[in-house]
């Protein structure tokens, strides 16, 4: 407890001088040595006793990730290091690696400036190492590579001080071709690939402890041969001593990673689309201190006795207790009940937590993660949410009706702490569905309601969640209300796939300013004219409004828009979602009297006119697909790729990598449930593989009809499909 | 035959003799009270009084599911019944058209009206009342407080020096399929509502506190109330039982001045002040 005390001090200290403060993240591709690398740092610090880094995975802090061996949340920790003669405050942020806990990591990285990203030596850049490297760097993020496991290809591979040489400059290659390839458009970043010789990079073995990189092995003389040598004699703790990790990885930390005044500057015109000649953005560049309160949420934890706990990044002024803050997108104010600091699993209170840092709040009820919480009303930061939608749903009944309410009241916790996850109350028949990023994921959440909060569940099969997309453009479609008083003049086109990245990525929305968003619409493609008339964006789709001095339509526009949500909320075929459609309002003919276009008159026929104009524009089912890559011995490479084939996938590529074979294709998430132990049997259980979600992809017209009618019999829908629907 | 009959403005009685006998010459009867209601009388009360079996459709079956009716009057004599005029602030011309579309035949049996009473209780001239509107609650409409349309009839219709007739929403039991409705509980959704002048005139008096304004309560009844004053003043008195209405005159004519002054007790001054 008193070494404790005194890091928190030490830490309270630091944390107004934000030159030497590092907010960082480490992200890796699941299993390549984060958690363990984190705990090293940990010890490194005093933290935890140095004999159980590497077992003790302090970050994981939740039973059923100590089980899993994997991290399912992203864990916060503060630390100091002494690097220079100086002490430095590290606040350190650990992300899970699995695909389906994606979300979490693109929150982590709002809150951080840099990131080290984990490889590891045997198996080099995965998929994830992709995924993770883009979020960092669409945040503005700087990366840093620390390659792990070295010691396996010492002693169980084997190689010899050349070979091991190739097989890091291989990684650290493959690593600069993504950033190089992700970083080409970002004007405001000069180089940030990596490299040993400006100690970008480091090597080692988080297991053992040890680490070197070009600057610590001019500083103690130890070579690559010394490394092998001692490596091979089972030196490791000498190892350890001489050149101990968290040394090596938190000097590249201190020297090579920005602080806040070097990084916010950089940072807010890219997370931040309010007025850039404002005061407020003014003091958010320049971290100030004494500015307005300005925190983005990132986390909503749980704490037994405080409650719901949100952290974030501290952009300018400081948080203290009594604040009263708004929240983005809700009425009112919520009072700061408490803030502090992360200390492993456990928060420590503080008097103020000054801009640059990543605090934990209590008190902000309101707040989810990705909100933004400030002392003015003031423009949102950006959207954290988009990168990663559900591809898989599951229904969840509460084994005792008793149980119902506090199930409801779960459910939408766990929605509001993760926000990759979505939740449908279905308060008539009880059964709720949950949807998420994957099985794991699905499984994870709904395990977490048993085991926390002791509500026995009975959960529904895994489906996938479908989408509904026109493929065609349409001649205009007339929608009528009841009273038929009232008319509505519209055509349905895709919009580009351009155009749809450009909404997914948050770079146009109804939340900006509309001269950024026009231009942002522009530059996607949209001619001038059309990107004028946007009245609304939906999901993915756009209305526009291209009718010219209409009476009363202003009046009747909120009602135009909820029909034209209902049903994109519900497709046409089969009530999935709708994306991708460029909906063009023509014209419009209305009562003279309110009463008589009120919503009960224009919501059904502006529904109505939808639906048709995406039959007339042949609306087809889409299904969610996913990269799938399989690392196998050559023997059962057939095996592999048939697993793919079999399950109406594509193999894309095989190909030598050291002395495994490599798969890669794509295949329906639909087909891969169940896909883990069908894999593991077919190969011996020798093949290790990775998916990552990959969008939405249109379903062969010889499925369409099957699938739609599997779904409307599941939703308890007309079995008969809607008239005009027969282009498949 | 589908004969639309007009049942008039206040109760059982106050159908026209011709609207009356075609009741009683018809084999089924159709009606809806989604639209208007008659206050001083019961569903009971009608069937009793014409002695004949009422189906009562609501918005959807009469808007969206309208063939039982037109089947019905394909081969047999039908009538179908709304309060005041079936044509007039209602919109089932819809549905005559649709059975002139199917070869039916159609005949209207006129109502006495609300747009009748405005003028004939208020002494105000049917000569000079601009275009009409209806005041809706709040929640109906998708924004708060009142529809700029409303506002910009009443505006338009002063700066030509006419007169508007303001219809006051109602909200009948099972008459809407609107959604905001249909997130209250169910008791709450089958409370019949109507909407009283002086809250009517409180809306309104938001944009024109010192504006005349006129309540035209229980027309048709045997003691209907009529009441002129500025609206933030009728904002502050109440009506009694419902039907209300209001009408927001415009410039009056010498003799709608003194109508306005003797019939519904408006104050001199205020009177004066819209005199031409």
């Amino acid at each position: 407890m008193g070494r404790r005390k005194k890091i928190v001090q030490e830490c309270e200290k630091l944390m107004d001088k934000p030159e030497q403060i590092r907010n960082i993240a480490i992200a890796a591709h699941v299993d390549h040595g984060k958690t363990t690398l984190s705990d090293n740092l940990l010890a490194g610090a005093g933290m935890i006793s140095d004999e159980t880094a590497g077992q003790q995975l302090a970050m994981d802090t939740k039973e059923d990730e100590q089980e899993r061996g994997i991290t399912i949340d992203a864990a916060n920790v503060s630390m100091t290091h002494e690097y220079e003669d100086r002490n430095h405050l590290i606040n350190l942020i650990d992300t899970p690696g699995h695909v389906d806990f994606g979300g979490d990591v693109t929150r982590a990285m709002r809150a951080v400036d840099g990131a080290l990203v984990v490889v590891d030596a045997v198996e080099g850049a995965m998929p994830q190492t992709e995924t993770v490297l883009r979020q960092a760097l669409r945040e503005g993020v700087k990366p840093a590579l620390f390659i792990n496991k070295v010691d396996r290809l010492i002693s169980e591979l084997q190689e010899g001080p050349q070979e091991m040489q190739q097989r890091l400059l291989k990684v650290i290659r493959n690593v600069n071709e993504l950033i190089r390839g992700m970083t080409e458009d970002m004007d405001d970043v000069d180089d940030w690939t990596v490299s040993v010789e400006d100690g970008t990079v480091g090597f080692g073995s988080a297991l053992y402890k040890w680490g070197v990189s070009m600057p610590s092995m001019q500083a103690t003389g130890l070579d690559f041969g010394d490394i092998i040598d001692l490596e091979q004699n089972d030196k490791r703790q000498e190892l350890h001593e001489r050149t101990p990790l968290s040394d090596v990885v938190l000097d590249m930390v201190c020297e090579h990673f920005p602080d806040p005044l070097d990084a916010q500057p950089r940072r807010i015109p890219r997370i931040w689309r309010g007025d850039a000649e404002s005061e407020l953005a003014e003091q958010m560049r320049l971290v100030d201190d004494d500015g307005e309160v300005v925190l983005m949420v990132t986390d909503i934890g749980i704490d037994p006795h405080a409650g719901e706990v949100a952290s974030g990044r501290v952009f300018a002024g400081g948080l203290e207790k009594g604040q009263e803050l708004y929240v983005s997108g809700t009425a009112g104010k919520n009072r700061v009940q408490s803030v502090g600091i992360y200390m492993g699993g456990e928060r420590e209170e503080v008097e103020r937590v000054p801009a640059g840092n990543i605090a934990a709040v209590t008190g902000l009820r309101d707040a989810i993660a990705g909100s933004t919480v400030s002392s003015v009303e003031m423009t949102p930061f950006e959207s954290i949410e988009h990168i990663s939608e559900p591809v898989i749903t599951k229904s969840v009944e509460a084994k005792n009706m008793d149980d119902l309410p506090k199930l409801i009241e779960t459910l939408r916790r766990v929605s509001k702490e993760d926000p990759t996850i979505q939740i449908t109350i279905n308060e008539d028949t009880g059964e709720h569905l949950i949807s998420g990023q994957g099985e794991l994921h699905l499984e994870v959440q709904t395990q977490r309601i048993e085991s926390e909060q002791g509500i026995p569940v009975i959960t529904g099969e895994p489906i996938v969640v479908f989408r509904e997309q026109p493929t065609g453009a349409c001649e205009t479609v007339e929608g009528i209300s009841p009273n038929r008083h009232n008319r509505f003049y519209i055509t349905i086109e895709p919009l580009s796939d351009e155009l749809v990245e450009t909404i997914q990525l948050g770079e146009a929305s109804m939340d900006m300013p509309e001269l950024e968003r026009r231009e942002a619409l522009q530059e996607a493609g949209m001619d001038k004219d059309t990107s004028q008339n946007v009245e609304h964006i939906y999901g993915t789709n756009i209305l526009i409004d291209d009718t010219k001095g209409i009476q009363h339509l202003n009046e009747t526009m909120e009602l135009v828009i909820e029909g034209l949500e209902e049903a994109l909320d519900d497709g046409p075929l089969a009530a999935e979602p709708v994306q991708g459609s460029l909906i063009r309002l023509h014209d419009a003919r209305l009562h003279e009297d309110a009463i008589h276009r009120g919503p009960a008159q224009v919501i059904p026929a502006v529904r109505n006119a939808v639906h048709r104009g995406l039959i007339a524009a042949r609306v087809k089912l889409l299904e969610p697909i996913q990269n799938v890559r399989i690392d196998v011995p050559n023997e059962h490479m057939g095996a592999a790729s048939g697993e793919i084939q079999g399950r109406r996938g594509r193999v894309d590529d095989m190909y030598q990598e050291g002395d495994l074979m490599v798969v890669e294709g794509i295949a329906p998430v639909d087909e891969m449930i169940g896909f883990s132990s069908d894999i593991r049997s077919a190969t011996e259980g020798r093949a290790s593989w990775n998916t990552e979600n990959a969008g939405f992809q249109v379903m062969s017209n010889s499925l369409q009809e099957e699938t739609m009618k599997e779904i409307r019999e599941r939703k308890g829908m007309k079995l008969e499909l809607p008239e005009g629907v027969d282009y498949f | 035959m589908l004969s639309f009959v007009g049942l008039g403005l206040w109760d059982e009685r106050s159908v026209t003799v011709e609207g009356r006998e075609t009741l009683r010459g018809a084999d089924r009867v159709f009606a809806e009270f989604y639209t208007s209601r008659l206050m001083g009388s019961s569903l009971d009360e009608l069937e009793a009084f014409h002695d004949c079996a009422i189906e009562v459709r609501d918005r959807a079956g009469v808007e969206q599911d309208p063939d039982p009716i037109l089947d019905a009057a394909a081969d047999a004599d039908v009538v179908f019944l709304t309060a005041g005029d079936t044509m007039i602030s209602t919109t089932h011309v819809d549905l005559r058209m649709r059975a002139e579309e199917r070869g039916i035949d159609t005949r209207v049996v006129h109502g006495t009206t609300a747009e009748a009473a405005a003028s004939s209780l208020t002494g105000l001239q049917n000569y000079r009342f601009g275009k009409a509107t209806t005041l809706p609650f709040p929640f109906v409409h998708a924004s708060d407080g009142v529809p700029g349309s409303v506002l910009d009839t009443i505006a338009d219709n002063r700066e030509r020096g006419l007169h508007t007739l303001v219809f006051l929403d109602i909200k009948v039991k099972g008459s809407s399929t609107d959604r905001r409705n249909a997130d209250l509980a169910t008791d709450e959704r089958e409370l019949e509502e109507f909407m009283p002048a002086d809250y009517a005139a409180e809306l309104l008096s938001e944009a024109l506190p010192e504006t005349l304004g006129v309540a035209v309560c229980r027309a048709g009844s045997p003691d209907p109330l009529v009441v002129a004053d500025s609206l933030s003043a009728l904002a502050e008195r109440s009506f009694g039982d419902p039907l209300h209405l209001l009408v927001v005159p415009g410039d009056l004519h010498l003799l709608e001045a003194d109508a306005l002054r003797e019939l519904a007790g408006a104050p001199a001054a205020l009177v004066d002040e819209h005199t031409v």
